[in-house]
């Protein structure tokens, strides 16, 4: 079994009058020491499979239907609260998007950092040797120690955000969940925080998800890719399977590279996929994508495909049916 | 021919505290002639939406000046700014703050023509929203609907309807598609792009995305801290970047394709210093990897290095 393997997971949103369909036999494996770069669109569902491993959906309105999520052997739909707390930034641990509000503005992030470390303090450390990791968190991430007792406002976006990667990795997880953690920075930040973060993840030897809209942190970070399309995973692969030119994609994942303006081309008009997301209280019936997809049948309209698999490449779509298997 | 837009020694400080000056635009030069994309790039901070604001007079000018078809128009009265406004238009950069709330899409398009008086009587006016919504592609069943039923996308087009009504020659397009999905950014894009051609318009570019810039405008000029410190049509700046900024920001770019692993990025130093009174001297030079003495202590100025090109860097100095 893979360490992080989600099965058949199905969540919905629900207000009492509307129901949001938001992950659909959703289904996911991570590879320890990997990192699996999970791509969509707003809404698709990116977010939502994050918090449903964390077990944080919110509690009046976020149902779990069905579908499993084990992580290293352990069944974590099934833990106790008490147990899971323990996996939750033990084990497991999560960089939010928005580094600004991810940090409490009345602590300093020092005190941050400390409040994760005394939380999950299993080795019964002192209170001396929990600071002394406090300073050596933050020569980490690169941020002098002195700055420890300065408050979040004091530092710019970009060393928020590695004040957040610091509570993050300060118990040592061996999943880390970022989700999109680099959207909210400028490139040349962007560039410095995606390069140390791949640094400490080969150096703590960790496994990461890492969602993003954008397909070039992809190319540039993982190793295994998962393309979500109105709460289902229309495409996953390897690295090889989405960036090799020649290679089959789902008529999605084609639109999305369409989308892209091409540094390296010349190309003028763009290629974008028509249309709009669909509802996801009223999702189409049929294949998901259909009533956008240029390479559309009758079929489609009707029968939702099943995933079909060749060398560890899976396609969610009826065109790829015959040569699957 | 004569450029539609020219800034001469363009400049806007704001006052910060009681004696200091947060330089936001900085003698900046620049000219677009009609019918083209002015691609203007930068980080959070380095000035780009001051300068499109302050080329449309939102923000008065400290000093220098801003020629629109050749005419000074830094210091206008009130009435001729109004004027004015018909042919230079903005589309801002977040559609979920851009437009009222309370306003149908319809009363939202229409109101600058009511209030320009570019029609006559109700039914003009309704023919002429109905005509707009066509060109931006917004169904016409979306005349009464309300900001909050549409999407980013389509809210966009509206922000784009509604400076499209004034007929305007000029555009200052605020990053108009950061924030939207890709999906929906190629669509915007290419709208973008197709009104230009059938209309002539002159377009001046703001965004932080250089691929976006890339695919989109003629010439491109490179902000930072205020300054614009490199300047080169299109492909030049691509194919040649002088400026370290501008190499910098170039590598920086995350490429979706398999040469991305081998790319490795040239990560600069540190991070945007503070715009307040400013040190004479190089902007980027306490982050650059090739900073001398020389780059600090006396001002720079532009060094045009081949036709078009220009760069504001010691090395490229002869």
């Amino acid at each position: 079994m893979s360490f992080l393997d989600i099965r058949d997971l199905t969540v919905v949103y629900t207000n009492g009058r509307e129901t949001v369909h938001a992950l659909n036999d959703f289904s996911l494996r991570l590879e320890r020491g990997k990192t699996l770069g999970l791509v969509g669109e707003t809404g698709a569902g990116k977010t939502t499979a994050a918090l449903s491993i964390m077990r944080l959906l919110p509690e009046r309105t976020g149902r779990v239907l069905g579908g499993s999520v084990t992580f290293d052997g352990a069944d974590l739909r099934s833990l106790k609260e008490e147990e899971m707390r323990v996996v939750r930034g033990g084990k497991i641990s999560m960089i939010f998007q928005d580094p600004m509000t991810s940090l409490n503005p009345v602590l300093t992030v020092g005190e941050q950092i400390f409040e994760t470390l005394e939380l999950h303090n299993i080795e019964n450390r002192s209170h001396q040797q929990l600071w002394e990791r406090v300073d050596e968190m933050l020569a980490l991430v690169g941020i002098p120690p002195e700055r420890k007792k300065d408050y979040p406002h004091q530092f710019s976006g970009g060393m928020k955000q590695r004040v957040v990667i610091a509570i993050a990795l300060a118990c040592s997880p061996q999943l880390l969940i970022a989700d999109e953690p680099t959207t909210a920075l400028d490139v040349t930040i962007q560039a410095q925080v995606l390069a140390m973060m791949d640094e400490l993840k080969q150096k703590l030897d960790m496994s990461m998800i890492m969602i993003t809209h954008d397909l070039g942190i992809v190319a540039q970070t993982c190793d295994d890719v998962a393309v979500v399309y109105a709460g289902e995973i229309i495409e996953s692969g390897s690295f090889e399977d989405f960036f090799m030119q020649d290679k089959r994609r789902h008529p999605y994942t084609r639109g999305l590279f369409g989308s892209i303006p091409n540094i390296d081309s010349r190309e003028r008009r763009l290629t974008p996929i028509e249309g709009l997301m669909p509802d996801p209280t009223n999702l189409p019936e049929g294949c998901r994508f259909h009533p956008r997809c240029p390479d559309c049948t009758e079929r489609c309209r009707t029968e939702r495909p099943t995933a079909h698999e060749r060398g560890g490449h899976v396609i969610r779509c009826h065109l790829f049916e015959k040569e699957g298997e | 021919m004569q450029p539609v837009i020219e800034t001469k020694d363009l400049k806007k400080y704001f006052k910060v505290g009681s004696s200091s000056f947060l330089h936001a635009v900085d003698t900046v030069n620049l000219s677009i002639p009609a019918g083209a994309t002015l691609g203007v790039v930068g980080e959070s901070g380095c000035g780009k939406s001051t300068l499109g604001r302050t080329i449309l007079g939102l923000h008065p000018a400290t000093d220098g000046q801003v020629l629109y078809k050749g005419r000074d128009i830094t210091h206008l009265k009130p009435a001729e700014r109004k004027k004015l406004a018909r042919e230079m238009q903005i589309i801002f950069q977040d559609p979920y703050s851009s437009i009222n709330p309370r306003h149908s899409i319809s009363h939202i398009i229409g109101e600058p023509i009511k209030v320009h008086k570019l029609v006559k009587g109700k039914a003009e006016l309704e023919e002429r929203v109905r005509e707009l919504m066509n060109t931006v592609g917004l169904a016409p069943r979306l005349y009464d609907a309300y900001p909050h039923e549409l999407d980013g996308g389509r809210r966009q087009r509206v922000g784009i309807a509604r400076a499209l009504g004034m007929a305007p020659e000029f555009i200052v397009c605020d990053e108009p598609v950061s924030a939207l999905d890709v999906s929906i950014q190629a669509q915007i894009l290419n709208l973008l792009m197709d009104l230009q051609e059938k209309m002539g318009l002159t377009y001046m570019f703001i965004t932080h995305d250089l691929s976006v810039v890339k695919h989109i405008s003629n010439e491109i000029a490179v902000m930072y801290l205020g300054q614009c410190v490199e300047r080169a049509p299109s492909d030049e700046l691509f194919k040649n970047p002088a400026h370290p900024y501008t190499r910098a920001l170039l590598s920086a770019i995350p490429v979706p394709n398999a040469s991305a692993r081998e790319r490795k990025p040239q990560l600069i130093r540190g991070e945007i210093t503070s715009p307040i009174d400013p040190k004479p001297g190089c902007r980027f030079a306490v982050r650059c990897p090739h900073a001398t003495e020389s780059c600090t202590g006396e001002e720079l100025h532009l060094t045009e290095l081949s036709p078009g090109h220009f760069v504001m860097c010691r090395l490229h100095e002869n």
